[in-house]
């Protein structure tokens, strides 16, 4: 095992509104080593958003309440604001969902892939454009000297995508974390991204945090995998084990729920009954429980644990811990 | 290149050669299409163009003056009062037989030297508050924005009339007194502005990168309300004459014997019968610049205000 590079610690952030408290990241724990993939799942709401923003300290208005977020032996949690913007876009970057928003309208592309390293690096205009020049033709841009004097809205969604990932590499930070990168785009601009996102993990070595809502984006991409419901981490794990066998009841509906090639023919699609919970309201016991088949006695009172169930599994589930096996029609 | 390491992803495939010609046209920024929309609307363009000229005659006031009228502002002549225009005054003189072109060319350095001065002061603090509100929002935004809505109920007239008596007017300080009230208008329309721009990726994205709250504001929400500012700030400079011509006329605004279109008027009101010619001529003055104003205000507003495409 490679040493940790960012390890988070039962991580809870706030969020106060008029009707209550949503607890949007609810006891998140989960660590990434150098060069490792790390998909994060949920539906909207499971709170995957906010644990990356967390990470970065960008979740206002939001509050970190409790929990560490330990990078290079740092707690982020702790630092001052200048020693996190230090990490930030230099150590830490992240590239989010809407490439045609996450650009700057009225500067030319070139500027803004040059503004981490002039930022981070104190590179003059010149170098610093160099850098975003290479930068661009590495993720694929054609012409990159010419298309950086270009303005954002002349790029496509595809190519934005790419200059938004060329600016977060231009520093070679540690961790890249993707927050749905391809959920914006159509499926063959989808394709190309992810496999650049592929090639960045592979070439740079850098630890890519995955979030999305994909199932088949994280098949393809990650080595481990952790699936959020409400805030809660219900199961994690390697990837190729996760989806063979789920552990927990969600996983397991989830996974019942999307088309995939090695199903049996005429296998009808099962979709989850009932709806996300309420997060300022939650049910107690497991968030899961009114929408689980599996359901046991205790699952309406007691919170579920994230334990280990299997050889490399772990899941927040009484009825797996207790041995259950997962089943049905 | 080099801290980038050595493996380039460059092997990845990428819809290249579609784009090859598109890489060669020209970049088309906002401020150029804009631009471009601008020098399209042809009246828009002549009023901004007469403004421009009305500056710069302003500006070069003595050049004017000494090559093209031969007189002085201040220059009384008690045996040539109430002439006609025509020669050699062009367009006549007052009751101390002053030449009112000249006159006019003077007034015009204070009445536009106050409209602009007055704009630059209100759109300064107008758009410091409304970033500081906008940005940071929460209580800092809930004292801001109260105090421009108490800055906004403040029947103007009175307050002009309170300070003029507390601060003798001059250019300057009848800029500061107009602007005092006029800051208030600009912060609300920036601070709308940036409440939307601040929920767009790209502030989230910047954010990301590990910029600084200064840098944020300044180089990256600026510029996104930069175009709402010039649209006030074009159509602003006619009202503001207005403004300062009504203050002058009620006494209140540049005091005599100093030239401003709005003075010139209220010494003329009492010749209104016996020379016509003496209201005519600030109060045209006063209603082309003010027209031209609004007609270039609105050409800038339909090129550059980003809600109307």
């Amino acid at each position: 095992m490679p040493p940790t590079l960012l390890e988070v610690q039962d991580l809870h952030t706030v969020f106060a509104t008029k009707a209550g408290k949503v607890k949007a990241v609810d006891g998140v724990s989960f660590e990434i080593s150098p060069g490792e993939t790390l998909g994060i799942v949920g539906e909207s709401g499971s709170g995957k958003s906010v644990t990356a923003l967390s990470v970065m300290r960008l979740q206002r208005p939001g509050k970190i309440v409790s929990g560490k977020v330990i990078f290079n032996g740092r707690d982020l949690t702790k630092v001052s604001e200048g020693e996190m913007r230090e990490i930030r876009g230099q150590d830490i970057a992240m590239i989010f969902q809407d490439p045609m928003t996450s650009l700057n309208p009225v500067f030319r592309t070139g500027w803004q892939v040059a503004e981490p390293v002039r930022l981070h690096h104190g590179l003059d205009k010149a170098k610093a454009m160099g850098v975003a020049v290479s930068m661009l033709g590495k993720v694929g841009i054609p012409s990159p000297a010419t298309r950086a004097r270009d303005y954002p809205h002349q790029f496509s969604g595809g190519m934005r995508q790419r200059a938004m990932i060329a600016m977060g590499l231009t520093t070679t930070p540690k961790v890249l974390i993707a927050d749905e990168p391809t959920t914006a785009l159509d499926v063959t601009i989808q394709a190309q991204i992810l496999d650049l996102l592929r090639h960045v993990n592979r070439d740079f070595g850098t630890a890519t945090i995955l979030i999305t809502h994909n199932l088949g984006v994280v098949a393809g991409m990650c080595e481990r995998v952790m699936v959020m419901y409400a805030g809660r981490v219900v199961e994690s794990g390697p990837t190729v084990d996760v989806f063979a066998h789920p552990k927990h009841p969600y996983t397991w509906s989830l996974l019942r729920s999307i088309p995939r090639l090695d199903a049996e023919r005429h296998e009808p699609l099962k979709p989850i009954e009932g709806l996300p919970p309420d997060l300022i309201d939650l049910p107690t016991g497991c968030a899961f429980h009114p929408r689980c088949q599996f359901k046991i006695e205790r699952c309406m009172h007691d919170v579920p644990v994230l334990n280990r169930v299997g050889e490399t599994q772990l899941a927040a589930c009484w009825v797996t811990q207790s041995g259950t096996e997962l089943k049905g029609a | 290149m080099s801290i980038l390491g050595q493996t380039p992803a460059t092997e990845i495939e990428a819809p290249i050669s579609t784009f090859e010609g598109a890489a060669t046209r020209h970049a088309q920024s906002y401020w150029n299409e804009s631009w471009e929309r601008l020098r399209d609307n042809r009246i828009g363009v002549a009023a901004g163009a007469l403004i421009l000229v009305l500056a710069a005659i302003a500006l070069a006031a003595p050049l004017f003056t000494l090559f093209l009228t031969h007189y002085e502002p201040y220059g009384i002549d008690l045996l040539g009062t109430f002439q006609a225009p025509g020669h050699p005054h062009l367009l006549g003189t007052d009751e101390l037989g002053r030449d009112t072109l000249t006159r006019l060319i003077y007034g015009g350095r204070v009445t536009l030297g106050v409209a602009f001065l007055t704009v630059g002061i209100a759109l300064t603090v107008g758009t410091t508050v409304g970033l500081v509100a906008g940005y940071y929002g929460r209580w800092l935004d809930d004292i801001l924005m109260r105090i421009v809505d108490m800055v906004l109920s403040i029947p103007a007239i009175f307050l002009f009339i309170l300070m003029s008596i507390l601060f003798r007017p001059n250019p300057i300080t009848l800029a500061m007194i107009i602007a005092s009230v006029g800051w208030g208008g600009v912060a609300r329309l920036v601070r709308g502005e940036v409440l939307s721009v601040k929920q767009r990726d790209f502030i989230m994205a910047t954010r990301s990168i590990g910029a600084r709250d200064v840098r944020l504001i300044v180089r990256h929400l600026l510029p996104n309300v930069l175009p709402v500012l010039i649209v006030a700030a074009s159509l602003g400079v006619g009202q503001i004459i207005l403004i300062e011509a009504a203050l002058d006329f009620l006494g209140l605004g540049i005091q005599p014997p100093t030239a401003s279109w709005g003075n010139m008027l209220t010494n003329s009101e009492s010749y209104f019968f016996h020379s016509i010619w003496l209201v005519i001529f600030p109060g045209l003055t006063i209603f082309v610049t003010v027209l031209a104003s609004n007609v270039f205000g609105n050409a800038v507003r339909d090129a550059f205000d980003p809600r109307l495409k």
